[in-house]
């Protein structure tokens, strides 16, 4: 989506609401937030086995937050 | 021990930080709207202020100025919380009187270095001890 060009961008930014943003940085931040507490527990209880599953995770949560920053940045 | 008063509607979002921030040694309190929040601010006198500006009854813009308006509470710094992103959500904070602003989904390590900057500057221990 990184590579949409301009106009098309600008368009999509045009259509999208404003909360809608907002409402998928919720949902967005509760993946985050619980798979990155997990791998904490996950260290501390010795439960290694686990952490790359969460990381996977975490990673897929990390690159939709890139992704919607580099496309819908503030304006 | 820092204690942190967290103002967060969402539940998902409360217990989640809470949690994080507790296993870091930080004693947090909890209000879920923005009435209750600036009643247990007065009340409480926490050491920091996580702000959601989403807030019911009032939001967190609203709550903020009347923090900063009142004696008691105006030094207690506020770190404003929004899933909102845009540059115009920043300056809003900082103009009810939030002292910084970061923005959802959380990057803790992020979020932990502005609440140790802001509790050095506040005269409090700069994090909790561990």
């Amino acid at each position: 989506m990184s590579e949409l060009p301009k106009p098309i961008e600008e368009r999509i930014q045009h259509f999208l609401p404003r909360n809608l943003l907002h409402d998928l940085r919720t949902p967005l931040g509760h993946i985050l937030g619980y798979s990155e507490l997990l791998i904490e527990q996950m260290q501390e209880s010795g439960h290694e086995e686990f952490i790359p599953h969460l990381e996977k995770i975490r990673k897929a949560g990390r690159e939709l937050v890139v992704m919607m920053s580099e496309n819908f940045k503030s304006k | 021990m820092p204690r942190i008063l967290l103002v967060e509607d969402n539940e998902m979002n409360r217990d989640m930080l809470s949690r994080r921030l507790q296993r870091r040694g930080y004693e947090v309190l909890i209000a879920v709207d923005g009435q209750l929040g600036v009643e247990m601010a007065q009340a409480e006198l926490p050491d920091l202020i996580l702000m959601d500006m989403s807030l019911p009854t009032i939001d967190g813009w609203e709550a903020t100025r009347a923090l900063k308006a009142a004696a008691a509470t105006k030094d207690i710094p506020v770190i404003a919380l929004t899933a909102h992103a845009m540059s115009t959500d920043r300056d809003k904070a900082i103009e009810a009187g939030c002292d910084d602003y970061d923005t959802k989904p959380i990057e803790l390590s992020r979020l932990l270095g502005k609440m140790e900057t802001l509790l050095g500057q506040s005269g409090g221990s700069a994090g909790p001890t561990q």
